[in-house]
């Protein structure tokens, strides 16, 4: 390997680097929002639109993201609806996790048994006050784990963003490759910077898995 | 393929750990195992090829009218034409496989084919890596833009305007290097390009001037307003560095089919469709002699 | 506005030839998730034993998989293997590492995860009765954890079919090339292919997908 070119590379890679966390970190945003939506139609099962966010979930749930990507990007134009690479990226990202997320929360909320919110209830606190201090604490902890699993899962899945045009890492790493030949370099700070990328979320994931743990009943 | 792909099962517990190794050598930081100095010869000579019936040869599957499959499924352009005249010569069966611009190197380098035949364009960065035979084509690049909006000087081109290229091809190298201010959107594959040419996410398409020439005779609404740009290049089948075999039996057999005016018929079968007959002395280059 | 494409698909062998890229996929998918499984299955019991090496020697696996995405290492096994062992591998065959290297990790872990489930009583309740470790895990802990995970591993078939989307990137001509190179041939007879195509290619995913993720939520509630 030859450090010279790794150096003069860097640059390249921490442009893609900024790139992919900011159309992803958009995405994971969207896809929360999405989750967090869905979630609570599924929740209180409301009419209609709970059988829509049903088909959307199997839709997006069963199909490749690369998949998704191609027909936004490449196939929707044809019927007049146009949007840039980066939109595409973020909606793409956010569809795609919107329908993980909305699994993750909505069985986040389904953990916490009736009996608790009706024990707050008839120890005298109000219905905001159960929401936020007993259900919502309980329920955050359930969902952190896929909540962590979901952003990782969705900043992986970001290497398809190259196949739009986008500069993302992926995308770097093979244009170099395909312009000066320096495969083993490009290929060595590609994965790299994946774990500068993802390792961070792992590990803070990790972190406040095990200190939202004393929410847990019991064990 | 089937067979291929069951056969590779028994193997793969001990590719599994090759796999594991690697990527041990990727995460590992420290350890630098990539030394060059005692590499195999990873390419198959004249006679490895005879030998196994067999040639494999890249070209590019999306590229109408050099390189692209029909309605039927068969691999047909002028560099198919080429390639599967090469294969008759040899006696031996072609097997096409499926290249991108930016991996055409890449596929050579590690001998997953024995000849590139994918519009490669003959440049000085590429010799380094690879040998080229000779010429069977002449090349230049071009600028293709919306026939309402023609793009005919570079510097028409705005700041926030982008123009797609596609990754790793001269255009990119030339633009990158001459014009950095230029905005580029890159893609992968020809069609995807091409595609997103279409859906008006660029102001204008860069490639080669052949390429562009032939979408707009082919598509209503474009114009070609640069047609010439960069140095005169040519395009050339390309073989893994230091197999001399084949690159001497590539380039005894141009200038044999040069006799026969091989490369005008070619042109004739495949590219007459697309260019009309005015083209045909600009682009063929015939018996590897660039006039 | 002019036809969306879908005709193209019916014009010479189009729609046959997507299939068949399809079944490439598809066939790759199958292949990897089948190794992955019996693999994934001595890695699972594997991380459940308390040996420190071991244990350390996994997760780092585990973490390597968790954070490299598969397009990463399909690129690093494709072209990497010949520049560092000076071997040539088979795109097809590097896929397979490729999945079969993730999967294995995916699978373990669910493994792990499904025995972590046992509770620890079965595990005393059957060394009391006198069974030696192989014993224990044979007759009392797989047979259950194999009901718990056999709705997981299907689930890891539609996964892995998803992202055998990705062998594209590696020149395998599977189904999206399929629909790259009739997009292309018929640019000029019909502009709009983009759409019919890459919306049928959208559904077929989907139709293979769908079915099996649904049977195994339905096995997963009724073994429950």
């Amino acid at each position: 390997m030859d450090k010279d070119i790794l150096v003069s590379y860097i640059p390249l890679y921490k442009n893609a680097l900024l790139l992919t966390l900011k159309i992803g970190w958009q995405g994971i945003g969207l896809s929360m929002i999405i989750g967090l939506a869905g979630a609570a139609v599924l929740h209180f099962k409301v009419k209609v639109i709970k059988n829509i966010v049903g088909i959307y979930v199997e839709l997006f749930r069963n199909t490749p993201l690369l998949v998704q990507l191609f027909f936004i990007y490449f196939a929707l134009p044809k019927i007049g609806v146009n949007i840039s690479a980066e939109i595409c990226g973020m909606l793409g990202i956010g569809l795609l996790g919107g329908a993980y997320m909305i699994e993750t929360f909505r069985s986040g909320l389904e953990t916490i048994p009736v009996m608790q919110s009706e024990s707050a209830l008839s120890l005298g606190l109000d219905k905001r006050q159960t929401f936020l201090y007993v259900i919502l604490p309980q329920a955050f902890s359930a969902v952190v784990p896929g909540l962590t699993a979901n952003i990782i899962f969705l900043l992986k899945e970001t290497s398809v963003f190259s196949t739009i045009s986008l500069m993302d890492l992926m995308f770097t790493a093979k244009d170099l490759i395909g312009m000066y030949a320096k495969t083993i370099e490009c290929l060595f700070l590609l994965v790299v910077f994946y774990f500068i990328m993802i390792l961070p979320v792992s590990i803070i994931g990790m972190i406040v898995e095990r200190k939202t743990r004393y929410a847990e009943f019991g064990d | 393929m089937k067979k291929t792909i069951l056969s590779k099962v028994k193997k793969l517990t001990s590719l599994l750990l090759i796999g594991l190794m690697l990527t041990s050598v990727f995460t590992g930081c420290t350890t630098t195992k990539a030394d060059s100095s005692n590499k195999k010869t990873v390419y198959r000579t004249l006679k490895e090829i005879k030998k196994s019936g067999k040639i494999n040869i890249g070209v590019f599957s999306d590229k109408s009218p050099f390189g692209y499959v029909d309605k039927n499924g068969k691999y047909a352009g002028y560099d198919v034409y080429f390639a599967n005249r090469i294969a008759k010569d040899l006696g031996v069966d072609a097997n096409f496989v499926s290249v991108e611009a930016a991996n055409r190197i890449e596929y050579l380098q590690t001998g997953k084919v024995d000849i590139i035949l994918a519009n490669f364009t003959v440049t000085k960065e590429r010799a380094e890596e690879v040998d080229f035979a000779l010429p069977y084509m002449n090349v230049a690049l071009g600028v293709v833009s919306p026939s309402n909006k023609v793009i005919k000087k570079l510097d028409q081109i705005g700041a926030k305007d982008e123009v797609i290229v596609i990754s790793g091809t001269t255009a990119e190298t030339y633009l990158t290097k001459n014009y950095p201010k230029i905005k580029l959107q890159k893609y992968d594959a020809y069609a995807e390009a091409k595609t997103a040419f279409e859906n008006k996410n660029g102001v204008a398409w860069a490639n080669d001037n052949t390429e562009v020439i032939a979408f707009a005779k082919e598509n209503k609404g474009y114009t070609v307003g640069i047609s010439s740009l960069g140095d005169n290049d040519t395009i050339a089948p390309a073989v893994t560095k230091g197999n001399k075999t084949l690159l001497k039996w590539l380039n005894d057999e141009t200038k044999a089919l040069g006799k026969e005016s091989f490369f005008h018929k070619n042109y004739e079968k495949t590219l007459v469709d697309t260019y009309g007959a005015d083209y045909e002395e600009i682009l063929v280059v015939e018996g590897g002699k660039v006039k | 506005m002019q036809s969306l494409g879908i005709d193209v698909l019916l014009k010479g062998s189009n729609f046959s030839r997507l299939l068949q890229g399809l079944y490439v996929a598809l066939e790759i998918s199958f292949v990897s998730v089948t190794i992955s499984i019996l693999l994934g299955l001595i890695v699972g019991v594997l991380m459940t034993l308390k040996n420190p090496i071991l244990c350390f020697i996994l997760k780092i696996y585990l973490e390597v998989v968790r954070i490299i995405p598969q397009m990463v290492l399909l690129f690093v096994v494709y072209f990497g293997t010949t520049r560092v062992f000076g071997m040539d591998l088979l795109a097809e065959t590097s896929a397979i590492i490729v999945f079969v290297f993730w999967g294995v990790a995916e699978m373990g872990d669910l493994v792990r995860g499904a025995i972590k489930s046992i509770p620890t009583i079965q595990f005393e309740s059957a060394y009391a009765l006198g069974m030696n470790k192989f014993q224990v895990y044979v007759y009392i802990i797989l047979p259950q954890t194999l009901r718990r995970l056999i709705p997981l591993s299907i689930n890891l078939i539609t996964r892995m079919i998803k992202t055998t989307s990705l062998v594209v990137m590696v020149g395998i001509v599977e189904v999206l090339k399929v629909a790259q190179q009739i997009i292309e041939a018929n640019r000029t007879t019909s502009p709009n292919a983009a759409f019919g195509v890459f919306g049928v290619v959208f559904i077929m995913y989907f139709l293979i997908c769908w079915p099996i993720s649904r049977l195994s939520i339905y096995l997963e509630k009724r073994w429950a």
